[in-house]
Formats: structure tokens, C-alpha cells, sequence
């Protein structure tokens, strides 16, 4: 019973890492993305420097999914 | 091959008696990047475009303005090359005539347009008072009565009748609406035009000043409308006709007067004096000879040119020519789509030949989809000969295969097992090939992604940490071929001793940090990783102050980022899984029409994780090289190399 309910909340843990760690990256890259399509539309030469600049919160989803894994696998 | 072809630069000086053949030279060699010449800086002026030069590009605007009409554009393609040299006498005869043609063709085309739309709106209005029993000319023309004429949907002849009882009311209905014309008293319009007011649902229409019966207008309308759609029609396969006719002129005269035009107007990037020129630009090194050769033919020997000396600051202007074995080549693309190298810097396209690739491969990993890829990008392939999509496609081929072998690691095929599933040595489910998986050497195939989480995380680990120190080091090399060793050590060295001082120091400490075991801090291992990391550290803030130590949680997202290759090929997977298990076990033991449902939802699940195979595995596997790798030595920022010249496509001289 106790390993049962270890189990789930681990589960409910993982699923919030990644969950919520999106909800933020896509908060954050929102508004990063569209002015670099701006920036694009203005110069297509911006592209790799906006591509970049709009993947940089995603790194927070990565720890995120990183501390799922090891949730889910490790412990 | 890993560096931009080497480039030098040349001046070509000569009379102004053989410009032209010089011009015809450099143009037909399509070799030389011409600089600019800037007149501030010497005597010299900027040279004046051949006389020609108007009449050719106005007779390139003209003909570019057909070629817009018609909707040809330069994708079509003609049989044969058409001959340059009688080119000039065709454009004169045909040109003014062709214009004059398609765009009489086009006015007619407008005119009946026009007019179509104009019945249309007509039709549009009487429409709705066909529904009533009146002609078109008792709607106007009293001075004692107002008709209000209208779209209502709710009865209204109470409220009028209390306000007057001389009226006269007619009512029909049209596409669901009620329609009415209503008949009163001039002295009486205040109080009924109030009394539709407040029947919100009153929409007024002006009957259009005609006469006649509603109905017999529309009868002549559609007669009209059809009379001119048959027009149109005649008129639209008639431009089609003169398309397909005179296609191969335009497009190859569109050509040849493009290229007169370059030529005519190439004495504007020259210096000039009053009887001689000057021309700089900049040729692959090993072609300098030729050029040297070709020229002094085509001119009788009465030119001069010479190699000059770059100095630092011009070396930043070097045009960039992109040198790769040919396989490699398509990986310019995606080089050239971040930025464009600079002279001294590596080109990265080959080493994207191999990890971009390998990235796919390892996150798709899947035999059916790896096929299925390969004759996808076969066939867009032969049917777009060149460009950037042609190119994506080799790209997309080169990963197809490399999906392939991870597929036959992985041992999936669409998702379904391809070697036996055993379980302390009994088997739980048959694979395709209904063999168990062999050995080789320490690799015990398949190596099955949801059994095995924990060694693939700390693959892509070990991945990240060798693509990371491969950008590390070439940065390394870049820093120290523009700035210097000091600067290199300063700038890339110190994260490379931050890099695997870290893993030193974090690997023999990692039973500790799960709470398995106690730490022991005289590991050699362990002490030699913190003192590495002390002195790149220190190293660190010496080349870029303190605030740079806010940089190295961005390492460690960089190692950690190489994550996603498990991520997204689990997930893959996982979709694969799905739809296989939903079919099998779920719609296809039910039999009859299940079984044909069955087989729908494996082709759609299939066709939608295929599509999100092409677009996930490929997209993530380039943000690794742009984010993870480029960043740690790539600059870009060189200026492309565009020789002045033609490739003819329709033409030949």
C-alpha cells in the first residue's frame, strides 16, 4: 500500500517536472518567438541568431524531463 | 574540405578599348566576386553603365511583366536550348508585338471581369424583389408617396395600421427572410420609418433603377453572365494558347537579356579614369592562372592583372566559398541557413554530415519508417531536380539510413518488435524475424528503449558531453587562428577544464548524491576534478571577468539537453506502440468491421507519427548542432561568394 501510493506520487511528480517546467518554456518563448519572427521578416539573415534566442527557455524543460526520468528510473 | 576554399584577390587593369571583351571574359568564366570600388577612396571614378544598359533592362521589365501575366514563372522549363546569338534580332521583331498581344488579351480579360461582377451585383440585388409583385419601376418616381422596401421578419402590418390606414403592403419571402414593400403617404414617413426601427429586424434595400419585371431582368442577367463567362473562357485559353507558344522566347530571352543586362551594367562596380579601368574582386586561389590566361587571350595581351596582398582588415570581406566533398554538400544548406562562415573559420558542414544524421537516426530508430523515409525523399527527389528542397532531401536520405540502423538496434519495425522479446530466457512475445536478437561483441541486440531508460539517458549524456567538447575544441582552434593561443585558452580552454573537471568530480560522487553510500572526498578521481575546475575558473573570470561564472549553469543545460534524443525517440515509441496495441489487441480480435477500422486507424496513426518523425527528429536533431554546438565556436557573418556571371538554363552561345 505505501509502495503503491511511493509509486503514484513519484508518477504525479514526474508528470508536474515536465507539466509545468512546458507551461513555463512556452510562457517564456511566446514572446521571444514572435519578435524574432519580426526580426526575421525584416532580415531572414536573423534566423539562426532567433533561433537561439527562442529555444533558450527550453533548457528549463529539459531539467525538467531529466528530473522525470530520474524519478521515474532511479529512484 | 573543414575550411572555405582559399581566395585571393585580384586586380584586372586594362584600357577602356577592352572593357567590353574583359566584361565577356569575367562573365563567361563566372569566377569573380567583384568588390565593390568605393570611390571616396582614390581618384578614380565609378564607371558609367554601357548605353545599352536602359534600353536592355527596359526591355527586361516589359518582358518580366508578359512573363507575370501569363504566370510563367522559373520553374518551367522548355525543350532545348534556345541559341544566344540570334536571340537580339527575335527580341526586336517579336517583343512589341508580344506585348501588345497579351496585353490587349489581358484588358479584354479585365473588361469582361468587370462586367461579370457588375451582373453579379445586379443579379444580387433584384434578387430579393422578385419575391414581390411589383415591376421595377413602381418602387420610384411619386412625390406624394414613400415605398420602403426591405428584408423583415416579423409581421408589421398592425403597427402600421395604427399609425395610418392609407397603405399598401406587399410581402414575400426570400432565401428564409420575409421581404416587404410598403406603400404610404409622404406626410406619414416619420412615424413608419420609426415603427421598422423599432422591428429591429428591418433591413432596407434600394431597388435598382430599372424597369421591368424583376423576373425578366434576372432572365436577361443570367443570359448576359453566361454570354460572358463564354467570353472569359475564350479569352483565358487564348492567353493559355499564346503561353505555351511563345514560353520558350520568353523565357530564354528573359535570360540572355538578364545577362546583357549584368554585363551592361557591370562597369558600375569598376574604377575609371577617363581611359583605363580598374576592376578587384576576389577568385579561388588555384583559378588565378586561368583567369590570368583567358584574359590576356580574349584582350590581345593588353591587360594587366595581378594578385594583391589582404591585410587583416580586408580579410574580413572575403567572399565565402564553401568547399565539401560532395556527399557534404547538401549540409551547406544548413550551414549557410545559420549564418554563412567566416574566412578563418572551420566550416562545420562536414561534421554535420556525420552527427546530423546520427542525432535522427538515434532518435527515430525505427526500420519501417526509416524505409517509408527513403522512398519519400526518393520521390520528392526526382521529381525537384535542384534547390533547397532537393537538398533537403539528401539530408532526409543520409537520416533515413541512419534511422535504419538504430532501427535494427533498437529492433523496431513500426513500432512492432523485429528480433524476440525473452525474459529470463523465455520468450514473451515473437519478433518478426522470430529470432532472438544476437551479440555484438558487449551489445546484446535489441537494445529495447523502454527496458532501457537508464543506460540510454546516460548515453545521450555521453553523447552531449563529446558533441559539446568537439564544439569546445574547434572553437579552441578558431579562437586561436584569429586571437591568438592566450586568447583560446582564456575564452575556450577553461570551459573545457570546467567541462570534465565537473564530470570528475560529479561521477564518483553520484552514490552519494542518491543516498546510497557515503562520500569519500580522497578520491583521487574526485580531488583532481575539483582542482580542475578551480583553475578554469579561474581562468574564466581572468578572460571574461566574473560575471561569466553566471555562463556555467548553461553548460550543464547543454549536457542535459542532449536528453531529448531519448525524449523524443520514446515518445516515437510510444506512439508506434499505441496504435499497434490498439489494433491488435483492442480491434482486430473483434473481427468483421473492426478489423477494417482496424487497419484505418494503423494507417493514419502510422502516417501521422511518420509526419511527426520527419518534423520532431528533425528539427530537435538541428537544434543540438545550432544551440548546442555552434554556439561553442561559430561566429558566421562572412559575406557569400557570388561571381559575376550566369548559369545559363535556357540559352547557349
Amino acid at each position: 500500500m505505501v509502495e503503491a501510493e511511493a509509486a503514484g506520487l513519484i508518477a504525479i511528480g514526474a508528470g508536474l517536472a515536465v507539466g509545468l517546467t512546458g507551461i513555463g518554456a512556452a510562457i517564456g518563448e511566446q514572446s521571444i518567438g514572435s519578435a524574432a519572427i519580426g526580426v526575421m521578416a525584416e532580415d531572414p539573415g536573423f534566423f539562426g541568431k532567433g533561433l537561439l534566442m527562442t529555444v533558450i527557455p527550453e533548457s528549463i524543460v529539459i531539467f525538467g524531463l531529466v528530473v522525470s526520468l530520474i524519478l521515474l528510473f532511479v529512484f | 574540405m573543414l575550411k572555405p576554399e582559399k581566395m585571393t584577390k585580384v586586380v584586372v587593369v586594362g584600357t577602356k578599348d577592352v572593357l567590353e571583351q574583359t566584361i565577356e571574359t569575367l562573365h563567361r568564366m563566372n569566377l569573380f566576386h567583384i568588390a565593390d570600388y568605393d570611390e571616396s577612396e582614390s581618384g578614380f571614378k565609378i564607371g558609367k553603365p554601357h548605353t545599352i544598359a536602359s534600353k536592355l533592362s527596359e526591355r527586361l521589365v516589359t518582358l518580366r511583366s508578359i512573363a507575370n501575366q501569363l504566370g510563367l514563372s522559373e520553374k518551367s522549363s522548355i525543350k532545348g536550348r534556345v541559341s544566344a546569338k540570334e536571340l537580339p534580332s527575335v527580341i526586336e521583331s517579336k517583343l512589341s508585338h508580344l506585348e501588345e498581344e497579351v496585353s490587349s488579351r489581358q484588358d479584354a480579360i479585365r473588361v469582361a471581369e468587370t462586367e461579370l461582377k457588375t451582373q453579379q451585383d445586379l443579379e444580387d440585388a433584384i434578387k430579393p424583389l422578385a419575391t414581390l409583385p411589383l415591376s421595377l419601376e413602381d418602387y420610384t418616381g411619386y412625390e406624394s408617396i414613400r415605398v420602403f422596401v426591405g428584408f423583415i421578419d416579423n409581421a408589421i402590418e398592425d403597427a402600421i395600421r395604427a399609425e395610418t390606414s392609407q397603405y399598401e403592403l406587399y410581402t414575400g419571402s426570400f432565401d428564409g427572410r420575409g421581404t416587404i414593400a410598403l406603400a404610404v403617404p409622404v406626410e406619414k414617413e416619420a412615424e413608419i420609418t420609426k415603427v421598422l426601427q423599432d422591428e429591429s429586424t428591418f433591413v432596407e434595400l434600394k431597388p435598382p433603377k430599372l424597369e421591368g419585371s424583376p423576373q425578366s431582368l434576372l432572365d436577361g442577367i443570367k443570359n448576359k453572365k453566361e454570354e460572358l463567362s463564354t467570353r472569359l473562357t475564350g479569352l483565358e485559353s487564348e492567353r493559355e494558347r499564346i503561353k505555351t507558344e511563345y514560353a520558350e522566347f520568353i523565357l530564354s530571352s528573359e535570360e540572355y537579356l538578364t545577362i546583357e543586362t549584368q554585363k551592361a551594367e557591370a562597369p558600375l562596380k569598376f574604377a575609371t579614369s577617363e581611359n583605363s579601368f580598374v576592376a578587384e574582386g576576389w577568385i579561388p586561389i588555384d583559378r588565378y592562372d586561368d583567369l590570368g590566361r583567358r584574359l590576356s587571350e580574349s584582350t590581345g595581351g593588353k591587360i594587366y592583372v595581378s594578385k594583391l596582398e589582404v591585410d587583416e582588415e580586408e580579410e574580413k570581406h572575403v567572399p565565402i566559398a564553401l568547399s565539401n566533398p560532395k556527399a557534404a554538400k547538401p549540409f551547406e544548406l544548413l550551414v549557410n541557413t545559420f549564418s554563412t562562415p567566416k574566412y578563418k573559420e572551420i566550416d562545420p558542414s562536414l561534421i554535420l554530415f556525420i552527427t546530423f544524421p546520427l542525432f535522427y537516426g538515434l532518435m527515430l530508430g525505427d526500420i519501417g519508417y526509416g524505409v517509408l523515409l527513403i522512398f519519400l525523399s526518393w520521390i520528392i527527389m526526382s521529381k525537384v531536380k535542384s534547390g533547397g528542397l532537393h537538398e533537403l532531401c539528401i539530408i532526409l536520405l543520409y537520416s533515413a539510413f541512419s534511422t535504419i540502423f538504430f532501427g535494427i538496434i533498437y529492433g523496431e519495425v513500426f513500432g512492432l518488435p523485429l528480433f524476440n522479446i525473452v525474459h529470463h530466457g523465455v520468450v514473451e512475445e515473437y519478433g518478426i524475424l522470430a529470432i532472438n536478437g544476437p551479440h555484438i561483441g558487449m551489445l546484446h541486440l535489441p537494445v529495447h528503449r523502454f527496458a532501457a531508460v537508464q543506460p540510454l539517458l546516460a548515453m545521450t549524456f555521453v553523447v552531449g558531453i563529446l558533441h559539446v567538447t568537439l564544439g569546445l575544441l574547434i572553437g579552441f582552434r578558431n579562437v586561436g587562428v584569429e586571437h591568438g593561443v592566450k586568447h583560446a585558452v582564456l575564452e575556450k580552454l577553461c570551459w573545457l577544464l570546467i567541462l570534465f573537471g565537473g564530470i570528475m568530480a560529479i561521477v564518483p560522487a553520484m552514490p552519494a548524491i542518491m543516498g546510497s553510500a557515503t562520500m569519500n572526498t580522497q578520491d583521487p578521481i574526485f580531488a583532481g576534478g575539483i582542482v580542475l575546475v578551480i583553475v578554469g575558473l579561474i581562468l574564466l573570470v581572468k578572460g571574461e571577468g566574473p560575471i561569466a561564472i553566471m555562463e556555467i549553469p548553461t553548460l550543464l543545460s547543454n549536457v542535459f539537453s542532449y536528453a531529448r534524443i531519448l525524449a523524443i525517440g520514446l515518445s516515437s515509441a510510444g506512439i508506434a506502440l499505441a496504435v499497434n496495441t490498439i489494433c491488435k489487441d483492442v480491434l482486430f480480435t473483434q473481427g468483421g468491421v473492426f478489423f477494417a477500422v482496424g487497419i484505418l486507424v494503423l494507417i493514419i496513426g502510422h502516417t501521422i507519427n511518420l509526419l511527426l518523425g520527419i518534423i520532431g527528429p528533425g528539427l530537435h536533431s538541428l537544434r543540438l548542432q545550432y544551440v548546442e554546438f555552434f554556439t561553442k565556436f561559430y561566429e558566421g557573418g562572412g559575406t557569400e561568394y557570388d561571381p559575376f556571371g550566369f548559369i545559363r538554363k535556357y540559352t547557349e552561345e
